[in-house]
């Protein structure tokens, strides 16, 4: 394997070996506290124009397999790993995690002190970085020079409407940047549904007389996406049940008045006991987020908070008081990641069902 | 064969959710009381009510209605007679109040009829509505319920049984099929 | 909510000696709960008999009950102290058992005893198949059908059902027994025949066999709010057909997708919940690789070597933890010390390293038991390596697991072919190897899998080994081939040997090219939070975590795993011996291995190091700590050698066995005195009792004290003693044999010996007085002679001890015999009158043992 490096933005540059494709690229660096799950991780839209680095010094162990996609062009910028298992023997699978970067055009390196990267990066705030084959003037200009878009929810969400169909539930799901997770766990309770691009309008998705409407998960600040999608969040939450995560919690809230902070580091991980106030219950999820609903800017009168993270304070689940309307920050299809959040799948089914009597 | 149709993750479930019901329709907890109709029921309020106190940060209080058992039957709820229910357990006034009625099961209409009927006896509340954790059909009387956990359509020769963990050491709804030795 | 407001005093069942089912890991447990224990007000007694015990150094000795932990005497104190809880879950399955008694038979009732830790109807589950199956089944976990039968027709009336393999396990075992895969009728008439007997109820079970199955274990703490999380999960490397206790596991799982160590942990929880667990759960799955499905194998709702593994492996205080949740605590109201971020107790643990565990076995001290891994437990310790990649833990963990000298491999390439696929088939305790050979003989990971059932993976990662090991061959003195190896976590020693230089070549090497260690730090946040913790181990990377501990530090080397012989004593010893340090003013730095170890807590070291205790390995620590004493154990002439060449402040500690001079055949008496310099304190006179018909001094393996002799002989004897001590240069703890002279009654010298390290604890526990704490003194020269001037032991005492070793022959099915100090696997302990311990044959082990576990 070729030599290759990884260089940030602050000027430092770490050897490792490449693999996965040769290509040189260039993201935000962030870091991935999960034990396991590196293929739902890597083919996470979240991920979009990241570079990821993991926490677990050994990946690639169980390759690529089927039900592990959460979709199905992963757009990460790169893999950082202290030692990579190039595996294609795996009982699950014949594609090994070196040829499935390959046929996505990732590069991956490794060799690395990922736990040093980590170290640093956890005070360090959002940094840029690139994996080159040159750790020269060069590569650190191209990598300085570097503008990362701030338009991710278009580069992975679908254009286009397209039915996931069943017998059950119609559900629409807005797509930011959709993990399959989520269709998963639609599908696990046979609902028919009708994804339709971020772009959306109210009428669009009431005029499909869904039963509930889900805000998916994605990329990026949802400060970059408009008026537009937070009209349309207000205008549905009023007429069917909502149920939004990740990306989509953060839009809910902002469509609710509240306001977002950006975190000094990006958190991705599963191991923060969060509370679920209602019952005053701990639970754990897989948390990927770089912003947080700023919990003074919540109007109480409009909103409740339902969830909150016992380690770093921030907001993790909100419901409307007005309405059957609830999100949280965290990934409750548990994919990878904790499944005690998934009940929230059946909240959302139990609010249609309330609804009509 | 008792089956379980509610397990304690959706009872849970179920009470998170009508407890969320109650702020929406009430436009939040203000002037909000909790009745619930005994045995079940009262720990079915308390719960509603602790789930307020957690969101909410208010002490929302929580009173308990006495039917007079007429029969030693699994639930109270499945006989054309009309029970006795009594009042003696509530400490403070209904009146101009916005009643939350509780009850673990509602079949025929009957109790319900009778609590309404107590709970004005107290006092006259702003009003009444009617939360219940299972909902099996039915009804006798021109009677429903504002908040229901789970629709069990049954028939009527089923019985829905309702465990609480405060006093059956488990949170289940279970349908048994009455049999020839099971009915009585 | 349970309420334990009022909970003021606790008993906790001991473990008892130590054995092949569990090792210290129960009493350094039961030292971190006592303490904490401690800290909340809660008085705690405690039973054992165990001679090596630390827990009992920490606690008074109005709370201590040094008896036969039997539910006879469990009772006693019930009776007797009135405590208002029981803690069995600290006991291993001995303590279980004794809890299920004392709740069957009503004593807990009668006592008004809470149980701490489950509620009874789970008590009465564990170990009770039928019942536990039929709780599982009611929340749907999957588990393996058990039917119960009674008698061998009924069993034969089964067979078809169930097919072959299929495993038969008694139900309610008296003893810590284990299933039995039997692949025929006869296997399984021998089974049922050894079953019924063993089983309090004439009961077996029959199951289907999920031989070849991955074995997996899932780590969980619970608290009374039902808030849970799971400490971590081991991956048994070998499948299901060889104990867990002797695979060779890993930290965290490697082979296993997000989904199905979700599910695991999911179907972990549902059974903490179900069961009412509060503080520890333990459970054994089996996953069928082919289509992912589990059964659910084992649940163990205290504390087991499994326990310790997952928490120590990720640095989480699972016995802090578990403390304060038996108190009532809720998760996320535990307080940790002030090294630990905030809120670490509840926050689920991540790694950013791998571990691996590999288990040693008793063959070479037991060489006549079968040697086979199979369902039966045979380890008696195991050894661990960290790294930061599976080759780099594996290859740690087998350096450690072979006591080679000079840190070199063992070779089985003298292996027929025929031999190492019978070997790959039915395992021997030297597994790794012939894994290993095997793939140097070109056999694939795919073959492999399929011969051993272990997972390819494991093979890709020893093949990856191989491929470094050839470069390393091919590219003599090579720099680059230097970090690669050291990187990969071969050492100095192997690379040596490869290379036909010396370790002092491969370091200067290493110190040319800058190759040098970088130590991790082992926390629970994978690097998210700035932890202060104290354990650490090497890897060669960028980043140095471990900063010098400062002025006056001791670097204290352990003896890595458990084995038969000293074993637990010499845990003890190390563990006071660090006390003594700390008391001192020292830093202690200990280096160890051994999972299980008591000293590894901060309590008793102020910092570890989880790396081989081979020389590369300990040079590279002594070069990060400049510590002003290094004590290196006596059984590591090698080491002690070459460090003496170093301009080091060296101390050997414990002290070597092997003085040169010849031991004598027979000894009958022993006296022990402590000379320090001019002084020679008599420390006691005991009989020396070798149980059974050969009385050779290796087979001398029971004490009393003092020995049955007129006072006035003891007194005429430790005189005899002092001047065969003046003879000789000796100095510290030392023992003076005695014989009877030719065919007369009269004793005479016939050696002088260092105490051994059991017979160390036991004056220690006998006398009240701490000599491990004194020899150390005297090392480190803290000994002031006036202090021992006025330390007197009356070595009349009219309280007699006794003290019995314990041995791993039942456990191994080996024929039970008196045993040799080299197997001895624990010791138990007992005080009394000299009539109470008035032995009537020294050659009866019965009455030994009868004597020793009497209800008091």
């Amino acid at each position: 394997m070729a030599k290759r490096y990884l260089i940030l933005e602050d000027g430092s540059a770490y050897p490792g070996e490449g693999f996965g494709a040769g290509a040189t690229t260039s993201g935000e660096v962030i870091f991935n506290l999960n034990l396991l799950g590196y293929q739902e991780t890597i083919t996470d839209q979240i991920y979009h124009n990241q570079i990821i680095v993991f926490a677990q010094p050994a990946i690639g162990n169980v390759g690529i397999n089927h039900d592990s996609y959460e979709s199905i062009l992963p757009t990460a910028k790169g893999m950082v790993v202290r030692d990579l298992t190039n595996i294609s023997t795996n009982r699950l699978s014949k594609l090994s995690l070196d040829e499935f970067l390959r046929q996505h055009n990732i590069p991956g390196i490794s060799g690395i002190d990922t736990r040093h990267l980590i170290r640093k990066l956890r005070t360090a705030g959002p940094i840029k970085g690139s994996i080159v084959d040159v750790a020269d003037a060069h590569a650190f200009d191209q990598l300085n020079a570097t503008v990362l878009t701030n338009r991710q929810v278009d580069q992975v969400a679908t254009p286009k409407p397209y039915p996931n169909p069943d017998t059950g539930k119609n559900v629409v799901v807005i797509d930011f940047g959709l993990k399959h997770g989520i269709l998963r766990q639609l599908s696990e309770r046979r609902c028919n549904v009708t994804v339709l691009p971020w772009t959306a309008s109210a009428q669009d998705v009431l005029n499909l007389d869904p039963d509930g409407v889900l805000l998916s998960t994605g990329p990026g600040s949802p400060l970059d996406l408009g008026a537009g999608v937070l009209d349309m969040i207000r205008e549905v939450q009023a007429e069917i049940p909502l149920f939004a995560i990740g990306l989509g919690h953060e839009l809910f809230a902002l469509a609710n008045g509240a306001e977002l902070t950006a975190l000094p580091v990006e958190y991705h991980g599963s191991s923060h006991p969060i509370r679920r106030i209602i019952t005053n219950d701990v639970i754990y999820a897989t948390q990927g987020q770089g912003y947080a609903v700023t919990a003074k800017s919540i109007d109480r009168d409009r909103l409740i908070t339902t969830y909150v993270d016992l380690i770093n304070g921030t907001v993790q689940g909100l419901r409307h008081r007005d309405f059957p309307a609830f999100s949280v920050q965290f990934f409750a299809d548990g994919a990878p990641g904790p499944h005690e959040s998934r009940d929230l799948f059946d909240e959302f089914m139990e609010a249609m069902t309330s609804r009509e009597g | 064969m008792p089956k379980v149709v509610v397990d304690a993750m959706a009872m849970q479930r179920a009470l998170t959710r009508i407890t969320y019901e109650i702020i929406e329709r009430n436009k939040g907890v203000d002037d909000l009381v909790i009745l619930g109709i005994k045995t079940r029921g009262v720990y079915l309020a308390q719960r509603i009510a602790s789930r307020l106190q957690q969101l909410e940060n208010v002490t929302v209080p929580v009173g308990a209605l006495d039917v007079t058992p007429y029969r030693d039957d699994i639930d109270h709820d499945s006989q054309a007679a009309e029970p006795e229910v009594s009042a003696a357990d509530i400490d403070f006034s209904v009146a101009g109040k916005k009643v939350i009625l509780v009850d673990d099961v509602l079949y025929t209409g009957r109790t319900i009829r009778a609590a309404m009927s107590a709970i004005m006896a107290l006092g006259r509340p702003k009003s009444i509505n009617l939360a219940v954790l299972v909902d099996r059909g039915h009804r006798e009387l021109p009677i429903r319920a504002d908040f229901v956990g789970k629709n069990i359509p049954s028939s009527q020769r089923e019985k829905i049984k309702v465990s609480v963990t405060e006093i059956d050491d488990r949170d289940a709804v279970e349908i048994i099929k009455a049999s020839a030795n099971q009915a009585n | 909510m349970q309420s334990l407001e009022n909970l003021q005093k606790v008993l906790i069942i001991g473990s008892g000696p130590t054995e092949i089912g569990h090792e210290t890991e129960l009493d350094s447990a039961t030292v971190q709960i006592l303490t904490g224990f401690k800290k909340h007000g809660v008085r705690t007694l405690v039973i054992d008999n165990n001679p090596f015990s630390v827990a009992l150094e920490e606690i008074q000795p109005t709370n201590m009950y040094i008896q036969a932990v039997t539910t006879a005497n469990v009772r006693h104190i019930l009776e007797k102290d009135q405590p208002d809880a029981l803690l069995a879950t600290l006991g291993g399955l001995q303590g279980i058992r004794i809890a299920q008694e004392l709740l069957e038979n009503g004593d807990l009732g009668r006592y008004g005893v809470r149980l701490l830790g489950m509620p009874a109807t789970t008590l009465r589950q564990i170990n009770n198949p039928a019942a536990l199956n039929a709780t599982l089944k009611d929340i749907h976990e999957p588990v393996i059908e058990a039917q119960v039968v009674q008698t061998a027709d009924e069993a034969l009336g089964l067979v078809e059902a169930i097919g072959f393999p299929l495993i038969v396990k008694p139900v309610a075992p008296r003893v810590d027994t284990n299933r039995t895969i039997c692949e025929n009728v006869d296997e399984m008439l021998t089974a049922l025949n050894q079953g019924f007997q063993q089983s309090r109820f004439d009961q077996c079970t029959l199951e289907r066999s999920v031989v070849g199955y991955k074995e997996i274990e899932m780590v969980a703490l619970r608290d009374v709010a039902d808030t849970e999380i799971l400490i971590g999960g081991l991956e048994d490397v070998d499948p299901i057909g060889i104990h867990s206790g002797d695979s060779i596991a890993v930290t965290p799982p490697q082979t296993l997708t997000d989904r199905e160590y979700q599910d695991l942990r999911d179907a972990t929880f549902r059974m903490a919940s179900e069961l009412g667990i509060v503080g520890v759960l333990h459970v054994n799955f089996a996953l069928n690789p082919a289509n992912q499905h589990f059964y659910v194998t084992k649940v163990a709702p205290y504390f087991t070597r499994g326990v310790t593994l997952a928490a120590r492996t990720v640095g989480y205080p699972i016995s802090l933890v578990t403390g304060a949740l038996l108190l009532g605590q809720r998760l996320v109201d535990v307080k940790l010390p002030s090294a630990f971020t905030k809120q670490t107790a509840i926050m689920e643990p991540t790694n950013d390293h791998v571990s691996v565990r590999i288990p040693l076995w008793p063959f070479q001290e037991v060489p006549d038991a079968d040697q086979h891994l199979n369902t039966v437990m045979k380890a008696v310790g195991s050894t661990i390596g960290i790294g930061r990649s599976v080759e780099e833990a594996m290859l740690k963990s087998v350096r450690s697991s072979q006591f080679s000298p000079r840190d070199v491999l063992p070779s089985v390439s003298q292996l027929t072919d025929g031999e190492m696929i019978s070997q790959l088939i039915h395992p021997l305790a030297n597994r790794i190897l012939v894994l290993i050979e095997a793939l140097r003989r070109g056999y694939s990971p795919e073959e492999l899998s399929e011969l051993t059932k272990i997972d390819p993976f494991y093979f890709v990662k020893l093949q990856h080994l191989l491929t470094i090991e050839r470069e390393i061959m091919d590219n003599p003195r090579d720099v680059d081939t230097l970090r690669r190896a050291r990187y990969y976590g071969f050492g100095d020693g192997m690379i040596a040997r490869i290379w036909q230089t010396d370790t002092a070549t491969i370091r200067q090497l290493s110190a040319q090219a800058q190759i040098q260690p970088t130590y991790k730090m082992i926390e629970p946040t994978a690097g998210e939070f700035p932890e202060d913790l104290s354990g650490y181990y090497s890897t060669f990377e960028y980043e140095n975590e471990s900063q010098p501990l400062g002025d006056r530090t001791a670097l204290v080397l352990g003896r890595g795993g458990n084995q038969l012989g000293p074993n637990s004593a010499a845990e003890y010893f190390t563990t006071e011996m660090l006390k003594q340090l700390k008391r001192a003013g020292y830093h202690t730095i200990l280096m160890n291995t051994n999972p299980n170890a008591i000293g590894v807590a901060p309590e008793f070291s102020d910092k570890q190091y989880v790396d081989p205790i081979q020389l590369g390995d300990v040079l590279n620590v002594i070069h990060v700590e400049h510590p002003d004493i290094v004590i290196v154990p006596g059984n590591r002439h090698y080491l002690t050698r070459e460090l003496k060449k170093l301009p080091l402040n060296l101390h050997v500690l414990p002290p070597d066995q092997e003085t040169g001079e010849p031991a004598p055949k027979e000894a009958t008496i022993g006296v022990s005195l402590f000379v320090h310099r001019q002084q020679k304190i008599a420390v006691g006179v005991m009989d020396m009792i070798a149980p059974g018909m050969n009385k050779a001094l290796s087979q001398v393996t029971a004490f009393r004290m003092p020995a049955e002799l007129p006072k006035a002989k003891r007194v005429n004897l430790v005189e005899l003693a002092k001047q065969a001590v003046s003879e000789r240069q000796v100095t510290g703890m030392v023992q003076v044999l005695f014989a009877p002279k030719g065919d007369t009654k009269q004793l005479e010298v016939v050696g002088v010996r260092p105490t051994r390290l059991t017979e160390m604890a036991f004056l220690s526990k006998v006398t009240g007085i701490n000599w491990v704490r004194m020899l150390t003194r005297q090392h480190i020269g803290t000994l002031d002679d006036a202090e021992l001037a006025k330390i007197s032991v009356d070595i009349n005492s009219t309280r007699v001890a006794l003290m019995n070793a314990a041995f791993p022959f039942r456990q191994l099915h080996v024929l039970n015999r008196p045993g040799s100090t080299d197997q001895e696997v624990g010791a138990t302990i007992a005080f009394g009158s000299s009539e109470a311990l008035t032995l009537t044959n020294l050659s009866d082990t019965a009455e030994l043992d009868q004597i020793i576990n009497r209800t008091i």
